[in-house]
């Protein structure tokens, strides 16, 4: 699961090692990075929200 | 212009000519007009897309230079402001539908089965059906302006009221013919989705793929997912306009900042559908004429989904100045700003892949790399406009008409012609002639400087966008816009030109046209056949 | 291919050295508030981050260029990967935009506290001229575009503030907190004074704020910015900043103008003075649609030069003028314009450009009329 999350930061940032990338896809099942992807897109949508609204007070 | 096209070989015929004698007759190839009208081939749909969206670049260029001509000095000399308002409405409409979508669909059409080894798109007859709908919407488009009142004079982002209470009565037709358009740009993108998820060639997975493909996926699902908000949009103002619903009438109830919320909600990632596809073709050229690998593939990859995820969630930015709260007005600077990051990742990746390479300027580099130093110019301007509290002076100036000019004319436009050398030797067997396209390239790249660097300055100086006349301060710049804009104008007809004569001749290409090329159009001669990878390729990966 | 290199480089010196020529007239100004001021900064600091980003990137751009053409034997490498510089050139883009994102959200911040006004002007938005109000000072006048349309089409020179000079300018007094209240009476405008940094949008249905603190007394001219149809380019903006105490006069005067024109309402005009004032009133609202002789522009502004239905019938005439056309651009005045003004320019409509009605509409008549609507 920590792997799922680590690929998925390393997507947002946009840079991964060639060789963990290799490893992710032999898995064959992309269920998992789908899930964790749309879920840290919902938290990074929520967090810039919260940040904001935090600071405009 | 006639194109001339590879003789249609008639393939098909000979499993059917066995079949029976009159069963061939039946199945012969119409010829003429209808050739073209009932064509299920991508690359004769490829081929009147580009030819289509040639014509419109043209016309829409007209537009734009009776704008121009209008305010080469100040004073209203050629035409009225409500003329000049349909000039510059038409302008936008026609060069964004019309002109740069099609032309990307077009490379699309021809380049995506080609790269990926397929032998034609998906979906050929919905592909034949999706071209045929656009000269049907823009005729439509265009007849507006014969109509009493005239055509559309909002703005291509026709705002509510304006567009709505306060438009010519022609504006039904102008909705009508934006629907027509958006089913098309939906219809074909499907299809591209369709062909490039089933049918690449057996081996090439997607992270295989070349950036074109990647670069026209991600875009087609930009596509699906914000043509019907445009649609919706528009068939809201058709009630407010036909049928006394009260949507963006404030008098009734409605609200037009609401208007504005869900036209930019397409508009936003409408812009990332403009420039995606260019980015796909720069990487697919700059490897070449640098004859070294793209420096990081992958992240070329994160960087176009990111961009395209984060283009759902920076709309707003195209109104600062309405008046959000502080909290929206923070929201969206951030995730603005953010956007800067992918597309920086690009610019820096390009120019890595250049680093250490063996370079040459065949006409196709000359465009892309054009395209890299006035892209990068656009974007430094998008991220001074993203900075809210200096957008409320930059906003509605021709600040963000320079902007978003430098994206869109040397960044969309550059790539599609920087595609359209790349790939004519595929398409015609002939190398386009390497001195008229220099002549074309410096002419347009001094034109574009000349026409849109000094718009920076005016907005600077307060000159608002869409006034057909101005105080006398902005004289000089708008001067200087004129002449290139005349000059770029002209510099295109020299385009055509290659066109035409590489079509009719020219020095003959070999099948890979171009030393450094490496995707699997190559592998087919030039010029292409009309049916090719019938028998799916073998597909050879890049060793790491 | 030498050439393309030579001329390329010589582009981007040109690019280059463009924006170093930042003199006045090139350059956002620097403004006469303290807003605009801050936001003049953050606009440099971003500028001059750019420019420095921009040659660091050309710079590596065109030394590969040069230095790895095929042409002086250059050989390509074989390497497509790095992750140590794709973080680098991630990660520290994105802490310059965090550094830009500190200062830019001090400044927001700033523009958006309104509180602690001294006073208000309600700013409205109409095609094409803005109305400004004095709330609780009864003062409200309509400022249009006063340069001359023989200028616009060439057969007179024009003068230095040509189509940003107005007939009533906005007064304000400097060194007060000013709140603006901006609406819209038909389509969306935007209010913009570059040397204050304010614009706005005026929204039809909605009421936004923003507010300036002038610095120094002057002229200040800005534009409408948001696209309002066909005058949108000749609704100039004309501000005129006074010290405090001249302000004050300048606002009594008004008011007690305001009260003399209150009292005309009752008294009989006479059709020459009706005339004459309602000439000025066609001449600052009526002719930017239906034209200085009347004769409008179809198919969106119908003539009013022998229009029959206009001569024959003075109630609709004046119920017209009143309550506007739904679904055209004719607007209503009633709110607009005082009874004085309504009655003359329904009067010099009547007996303008060969209309000769002889009909004098009487103030009086005209408050009647709105008393039973």
């Amino acid at each position: 699961m920590w792997g799922v999350i680590k690929s998925v930061l390393a997507a947002f940032f946009g840079v991964q090692k060639e060789q963990q990338r290799r490893e992710d896809f032999k898995q064959g099942r992309p269920m998992a990075f789908i899930v964790v992807g749309l879920v840290m897109g919902l938290i990074f949508v929520v967090g810039v929200a919260a940040l904001a609204i935090s600071v405009a007070r | 212009m006639a194109p001339k096209l590879p003789p249609h070989h008639p393939v098909e015929q000979s499993t059917s000519a066995t079949a029976g004698g009159q069963a061939s007759a039946h199945h012969a190839p119409p010829r003429g007009i209808l050739r073209w009208l009932l064509t299920t081939n991508h690359k004769e749909i490829g081929s009147l897309y580009l030819i289509f969206s040639l014509i419109m670049f043209f016309i829409g260029g007209i537009f734009a230079l009776v704008v121009r001509a209008e305010l080469f000095q100040p004073g209203l000399q050629l035409v009225n402001p409500e003329f000049f308002n349909q000039m510059t409405t038409m302008h936008g409409l026609i060069m964004v539908f019309a002109a740069v979508m099609p032309a990307f669909t077009g490379l699309a059409n021809w380049m995506i089965p080609l790269q990926i080894g397929a032998p034609d798109m998906a979906l050929p007859r919905l592909n034949n059906f999706s071209f045929w709908l656009l000269p049907v919407a823009f005729l439509l488009l265009l007849s507006t302006l014969l109509m009493p009142g005239g055509g559309p004079n909002f703005g291509w982002t026709f705002y509510a009221p304006l567009s709505t209470t306060y438009a010519p009565p022609s504006t039904t037709f102008f909705i009508l013919s934006l629907h027509i358009a958006g089913i098309s740009s939906i219809l074909g993108a499907i299809n591209i989705v369709a062909t490039i998820i089933n049918m690449r060639a057996p081996g090439m997975r997607m992270m295989d793929m070349p950036l074109f493909v990647w670069t026209w996926l991600i875009t087609a699902f930009l596509l699906i997912a914000v043509m019907p908000v445009l649609a919706g949009v528009i068939t809201m103002m058709l009630m407010d306009i036909n049928f006394g619903t009260h949507f963006f009438n404030a008098a009734g109830g409605g609200d037009p900042v609401l208007f504005q919320h869900l036209f930019w909600f397409f508009g936003h990632p409408e812009v990332y559908i403009m420039i995606l596809p260019a980015f796909g073709i720069v990487s697919a050229i700059i490897p070449t004429f640098a004859r070294k690998r793209l420096f990081g593939y992958a992240s070329m990859v994160y960087a176009t989904a990111s961009i395209a995820i984060l283009s759902f969630l920076v709309w707003a930015h195209h109104m600062f100045v309405v008046g959000l709260p502080l909290a929206a007005e923070l929201f969206f600077m951030y995730t603005t700003m953010i956007i800067a990051v992918p597309t920086g990742v690009k610019v820096f990746n390009w120019i890595t892949t250049l680093f250490r390479g063996s370079i040459t300027f065949e006409p196709p580099m000359l465009f892309a790399l054009a395209f890299v130093v006035l892209f990068t110019i656009g974007g430094f301007s998008g991220l001074m406009l993203a900075i809210a509290p200096a957008d409320f002076q930059y906003h509605d100036t021709y600040f963000v008409v320079a902007h978003f000019h430098y994206v869109l004319v040397p960044g969309a436009v550059f790539a599609i012609m920087a595609g359209v050398y790349y790939w004519l030797p595929k398409w015609t067997g002939h190398y386009p002639n390497v001195k008229l396209a220099q002549w074309h390239f410096w002419l347009s790249v001094i034109g574009v400087n000349l026409t849109f660097f000094p718009m920076h300055f005016a907005g600077l100086a307060g000159m608002p966008r869409r006034i057909p006349d101005y105080a006398l301060q902005f004289a000089d710049f708008n001067l200087v816009s004129s002449l290139g804009a005349f000059m770029f104008g002209a510099s295109q007809l020299v385009f055509v030109a290659v066109v035409i004569l590489c079509v009719r001749g020219g020095e003959k290409a070999p099948a890979k046209a171009w030393e450094g090329a490496e995707d699997l159009e190559w592998s087919v001669p030039s010029p292409a056949p009309l049916h090719t990878f019938e028998t799916p390729p073998t597909f050879q990966r890049h060793e790491h | 291919m030498r050439t393309p290199f030579v001329w390329m480089v010589g582009c981007l010196i040109g690019l280059g050295s463009m924006p170093a020529a930042v003199a006045s007239g090139w350059n956002m100004p620097v403004g006469v508030t303290d807003l605009s001021r801050e936001i003049h900064s953050l606009h440099m600091i971003i500028f001059w981050i750019c420019v420095i980003i921009g040659v660091v990137v050309f710079g590596v751009m065109f030394y590969s260029l040069f230095k790895f053409r095929r042409s002086r034997g250059a050989e390509a490498a074989n390497f497509h990967e790095n992750t140590t510089v794709e973080v680098l050139w991630t990660a520290i883009p994105l802490l310059i935009l965090v550094g830009m994102a500190v200062p830019a959200t001090a400044t927001l911040k700033k523009m958006y506290d309104a509180s602690d006004a001294e006073l208000d002007v309600m700013i409205i938005g109409q095609q094409w001229r803005w109305r400004y109000e004095y709330l609780g000072e009864e003062v409200a006048f309509n400022s249009s575009m006063s340069t001359p349309r023989a200028q616009i089409r060439g057969e007179e020179s024009r003068d230095e503030h040509y189509l940003l000079e107005v007939d009533n300018p906005l007064v304000l007094p400097i060194n007060r907190k000013v709140r603006f209240l901006m609406t819209s009476d038909d389509v969306i405008h935007s209010w913009w004074v570059p040397d204050f940094a304010v614009k706005q949008d005026t929204i039809p249905g909605f009421v936004n704020e923003n507010w300036v603190r002038i610095n120094e007394p002057g002229i200040y001219r800005g534009q409408c910015a948001e696209l309002c149809g066909m005058d949108h380019g000749f609704m100039p903006i004309v501000v005129h900043a006074m010290e405090e105490e001249d302000f004050e006069v300048w606002l009594a005067e008004r008011r007690e103008e305001a009260e003399q024109e209150a009292m005309g309402v009752d008294r009989e005009w006479a059709l020459d003075e009706l005339m004459e004032r309602g000439e000025t009133v066609y001449a600052s609202i009526c002719a930017s649609c239906h034209q200085a002789e009347g004769q409008g522009a179809a198919p969106a502004f119908p003539a009013l030069a022998g229009n029959q239905r206009l001569i024959d019938d003075a109630d609709w005439h004046l119920n017209t003028i009143l309550n506007g056309v739904s679904g055209t651009a004719m607007p209503a005045f009633r709110s607009t314009l005082n009874p004085v003004e309504l009655a003359a320019v329904t009067t010099w409509t009547r007996n303008a450009w060969g209309n000769d009605t002889g009909d004098a509409i009487q103030p009086a008549a005209v408050v009647e009329k709105l008393a039973n609507q």
